[in-house]
């Protein structure tokens, strides 16, 4: 493997998204922040999949939105094509987003429910001014057939689509603009079973064949560990491990990771029966209050006295295995 | 076939049908509010009609038949002066429907887009709208209209007529704008509020930060995402304070400072016959009850309708 | 270990505005004392609506349980009175729901929900109530149950929630624990605690356990026996190991063919199931499956086929379910 800098696509560098807590109504105080993404180092490479994997509240979708500066991050710099998105404004950075498309969680949440599925796949065409009137439409049925999905469906509105169906369109809205990095949100979480494989798959074959760069964000990691070249692992705002997806799975160093790789159900009896399962104590902390020092002391089973007071380093342990723990 | 979350947590399929036949749908199945449909719509009627619909002209005065009781010739008798009351009725309806539709349009110019702004922008945008609002409801509504018809209308009223403009002075088109730009201001306050929460809302939802990941302009996203997915507690609303508007055209007139007679309103329609006769002759009751129970009967209409709208336009309902 | 509650040919359908809605066709099936019994489907399939059904908790109208017996101690639940049924529910039979927050009232404190069973059902005073309370989340692993019995749901975790939810459910010492989806709202660390505490907890208590879910790693390591649903149908029953091991429905083998496994390297390709589930109002005529099934034969469109016997105690309902076999043994070969 490449020294990731040569061929990086994003790059994202000491990125923190603050979420301010304030009170008062008519002057408003800042009383405290929720440090939903709290100082994130990691680069994407041209043509790969990264997954991004933890549990709720641990700021996997902020860091998917603030590198598409949905959110503006509070610090940090994300450097794509050249540039650092984080300072662009206004009408650079609406162009920008031709070249960074997102697909999202919630295949109901995420269409207008008073646009028809032609409205919605060309209205990046539209606002980009890639297409207008037939050429347009041409290019949405063309879409649509990409996807899957019929391409007279142009003139129905989305509560007419199952979940699975209705991904599918996310999906064509978001390749309208030929983009280069897709920052896929839970893409499947909302799906039933096996109408996910039919979204991987397809997630998969669209890579293959328009080049394309993703940053898969996802709780399961079956599913990351699928589809993913490398897997970042995160914890209450911090990635705490980071590398290959085979290295993640037959050697992972932070205990953290090694306790959710053995939390996740593998749908084999005989599997299950001989398992041994590192049972975390306790709950994830509040993001408001994050513990002292590492993050993950308060459940860590090998916490030594370090561990409460230095934050560890994220360091490369040997061959672009990366990890922030003292115990490694 | 989609699916939908009934209350009891079970999730049952249902036909996918398009949002606005869905609501019209259920509207139709919907008794009382068919009637409040039926109600408005002859009002309407009543004011687009009036001309063609009124037996006589509202102003006809014959002495010599005054306080009539209903019969075949004048259906709601004739009042003190021998005018025709159905007459007057009609084209009180006019003047009703005139002074809502005008409110409304006032209402909504100004509560949506301050409203959308505050919410959307937040910041400084919605700390002025919002308190402003919040200074008119602090306000007693009715004493509000009686400063400005005490304080700003005669003050026009002496101008105009120093000006020259003598007709503008006599005509009453005055005593409709005091009665709009009275309701107008005050209730806008109330539709901001709600636009406001609605689009705070909206805002969160995930095709609206998938219109922001594409690319889409500011203001697109608030006129074509944001707004449509927000207004349907806000036509509830508005459809509720219709009927508030007609009641309040009603009660400024009947108090003198709305419309002036001989201009019909049921307000004052009401006022002329209740304050100075319906003492003297109480057995003419129809003087008072048919303009009142009309207008009793347009406030609960307008408020049937906004139930049956707030049913019909609920997405979480099941059919 | 005898039979605790046998279900028989239990239909229930919704009458909505667009017509029947057809959750549950027919569905037969046992648990045993002691038993762990897994319900596995998608949305839709009839699982959730199976088991409020036996409970009676289906909301009427629109719901309405159209045929069938559910006999649990001698009577058939489907029939008997509503003062009867209350004093089974929550006290013999009770529930765990998905959502533990919606199923806590939020202005009550834990103390007095979980009383309320205790008091109602048992006739304990407010006293032993509370020291069994305090015992029950203890029993649950909640730590500082003392200090935490007073407090309000919102001040626990979504994780603690859930335990406070089975300590409330299992109050009554019930001899059948239903479960819905109960960690599917979890993080697969918290699901990884709730599974482990109701696996020990039904090893001390004793009790049978219906786990409904969507999936099946969590019930690979939890059930007995498994039934799958489709479509308001029973379409494969087996022990754990047996389906997992020899699975003969189609849907079942696409379903395991269709989720990606921790342990397995990055195969080529998962594979799908084409298509979607058929509609619960105009349910097709033959096999609920056949039109998105890689086995079907004309017989598959007209006739629906029962649940038989395939292997030893392994029920299958599918006409061509030995070239499922058959096929799949060549593809291991």
């Amino acid at each position: 493997m490449a020294n990731p800098q040569d061929t990086a696509l994003i790059e994202v560098r000491g990125l923190k998204k603050y979420f301010p807590i304030t009170q008062g109504i008519i002057f408003q105080r800042k009383v405290a922040d929720v440090k939903a993404v709290d100082g994130l180092n990691f680069a994407i490479k041209k043509g790969e999949t990264l997954g991004l994997v933890g549990e709720s509240g641990c700021g996997k979708s902020t860091t998917g939105r603030a590198i598409l500066q949905l959110y503006r991050p509070t610090a940090g710099e994300v450097i794509f094509q050249g540039k650092d998105l984080v300072k662009l404004q206004g009408e650079e950075l609406r162009k920008m987003r031709r070249n960074m498309q997102m697909i999202f969680q919630d295949p109901y949440a995420s269409l207008n429910p008073r646009m028809t599925v032609g409205d919605i796949i060309g209205e990046p065409l539209e606002v980009h001014n890639i297409a207008k009137g037939k050429e347009k439409k041409e290019r949405v049925q063309e879409l649509l057939k990409i996807v899957g999905l019929n391409p007279y469906f142009v003139n129905r509105y989305p509560h007419e689509f199952s979940g699975g169906q209705r991904q599918r369109i996310g999906v064509a809205r978001a390749l309208a603009v030929q983009p280069d990095f897709i920052v896929c949100d839970e893409p499947i979480s909302a799906l039933d079973v096996s109408i996910q494989a039919q979204i991987i798959n397809l997630l998969e074959e669209l890579q293959t064949k328009f080049n394309l760069t993703y940053l898969f964000i996802a709780h399961d990691l079956s599913v990351v560990r699928h589809i993913s070249d490398r897997i970042a692992v995160m914890y209450l705002g911090k990635i705490v491990e980071l590398t290959d997806r085979n290295a993640l799975y037959n050697n992972p160093l932070h205990p953290y990771t090694k306790a959710l790789l053995s939390a996740v159900p593998i749908p084999d009896p005989v599997v299950e029966e001989k398992r041994e399962r590192i049972i975390l104590v306790g709950d994830v902390p509040s993001p408001v209050r994050p513990p002292s020092g590492c993050h993950f002391h308060t459940r860590c089973p090998l916490v030594m006295d370090k561990c409460k007071k230095d934050d560890p380093e994220f360091r490369n342990a040997g061959a672009e295995h990366w990890v922030a723990c003292h115990a490694v | 076939m989609t699916q939908t979350r009934s209350p009891a947590g079970i999730d049952l399929p249902h036909r996918a049908r398009s949002p606005q036949r869905r609501v019209v749908g259920r509207l139709l199945r919907n008794p009382p509010a068919l009637i409040g449909l039926g109600v408005v719509a002859a009002m309407i009627l009543c004011a687009i009609f009036a001309p063609q619909l009124a037996p006589y002209a509202y102003d006809a005065q014959d002495l010599s038949i005054a306080r009539q009781a209903p019969s075949p010739a004048h259906w709601f008798g004739t009042d003190d002066l021998g005018r025709d009351m159905l007459s007057r009725i009609i084209w009180g309806a006019r003047s009703a429907v005139f002074v809502i539709v005008m409110v409304m349009i006032v209402n909504l110019g100004l509560g949506v887009p301050l409203g959308a702004a505050a919410g959307y922008f937040g910041g400084w945008v919605e700390t002025v709208v919002m308190r402003a609002a919040d200074i008119l409801f602090a306000f007693p509504g009715l004493l509000f209209v009686f400063f400005i018809a005490a304080t700003i209308k005669p003050a026009i009223l002496t101008w105009a007529r120093e000006a020259g403009w003598r007709d503008l002075a006599n005509s009453g088109y005055l005593d409709y704008a005091v009665v709009i730009i009275a309701l107008g201001v005050i209730g806008w306050a109330g539709l901001a509020r709600m636009v406001r929460a609605q689009v705070l809302a909206v805002k969160e939802r995930e095709y609206v930060i998938g219109a922001q990941a594409i690319g889409v302009p500011t203001w697109k996203i608030i006129a074509r995402h944001i707004l449509p997915n927000a207004l349907a507690p806000v036509i509830v609303a508005l459809s509720m304070g219709l009927g508030d508007i007609a009641l309040s055209e009603g009660y400024l007139s009947f108090l003198g400072i709305g419309l002036q007679p001989p201009a019909p309103s049921w307000g004052n329609i009401l006022s002329d016959n209740a304050g100075r006769y319906w003492r003297m002759f109480p057995q003419m009751i129809w003087m008072v009850w048919i303009p009142g129970l009309i207008l009793a009967a347009v406030v609960f209409a307008f408020n049937f309708l906004g139930d049956g709208l707030n049913e019909a336009l609920n997405p979480e309902l099941v059919d | 270990m005898g039979t605790l509650l046998e279900v028989k040919d239990l239909r229930t359908e919704f009458h909505t505005q667009d017509g029947i809605v057809h959750a549950v066709n027919g569905v037969s099936f046992h648990v045993d004392e002691g038993e762990t019994l897994g319900l596995v489907g998608e949305s839709g399939c009839g699982k959730s609506v199976s088991m409020l059904s036996v409970m009676r908790l289906i909301p009427m109208p629109p719901g309405k349980i159209a045929s069938g017996s559910v006999l649990f101690q001698g009577r058939d639940l489907v029939k008997v009175d509503d003062e009867e049924i209350r004093s089974v529910r929550g006290n013999k039979i009770a529930m765990v729901f998905q959502d533990p927050m919606t199923s806590l009232n939020p202005v009550l404190t834990i103390n007095t929900q979980i009383s309320e069973a205790l008091e109602l059902h048992l006739g304990m005073t407010k006293e032993q109530a509370r020291k069994r309370a305090v015992e029950l989340l203890k029993m649950v692993g909640i730590p500082e149950a003392e200090g935490r019995i007073d407090d309000y749901p919102h001040q626990f975790s979504g994780g603690m929630r859930q335990r406070v939810m089975i300590a409330m459910a299992l109050s009554c010492s019930p001899q059948l624990l239903i479960a819905d989806e109960p960690t599917t709202a979890l993080d697969v660390t918290i699901q990884a605690q709730i599974t482990d505490i109701v696996k020990r907890l039904k090893r001390e208590l004793g009790m049978a356990i219906i786990w409904i879910t969507h999936d099946l790693g969590v019930i690979a390591g939890l059930a007995d026996r498994i039934n799958v649903m489709y479509a308001g149908f029973v379409i494969e029953s087996a022990s754990n190991k047996e389906l997992f091991a020899n699975p003969l429905h189609p849907y079942t083998l696409g379903l395991l063919g269709s989720i990606p496994r921790l342990d397995e390297a990055h195969k080529a390709k998962l594979t799908p199931i084409e298509g979607l589930p058929p509609d619960l109002i105009e349910m097709p005529k033959g096999c609920p499956f056949h039109d998105r099934c890689a086995y079907r034969t004309d017989k598959c469109a007209n006739e629906n086929p029962a649940l038989e016997l395939g292997a030893v105690r392994h029920q299958v309902a599918c006409w061509n379910w030995q070239d499922v076999q058959k096929l799949r043994a060549t593809i291991k070969r």
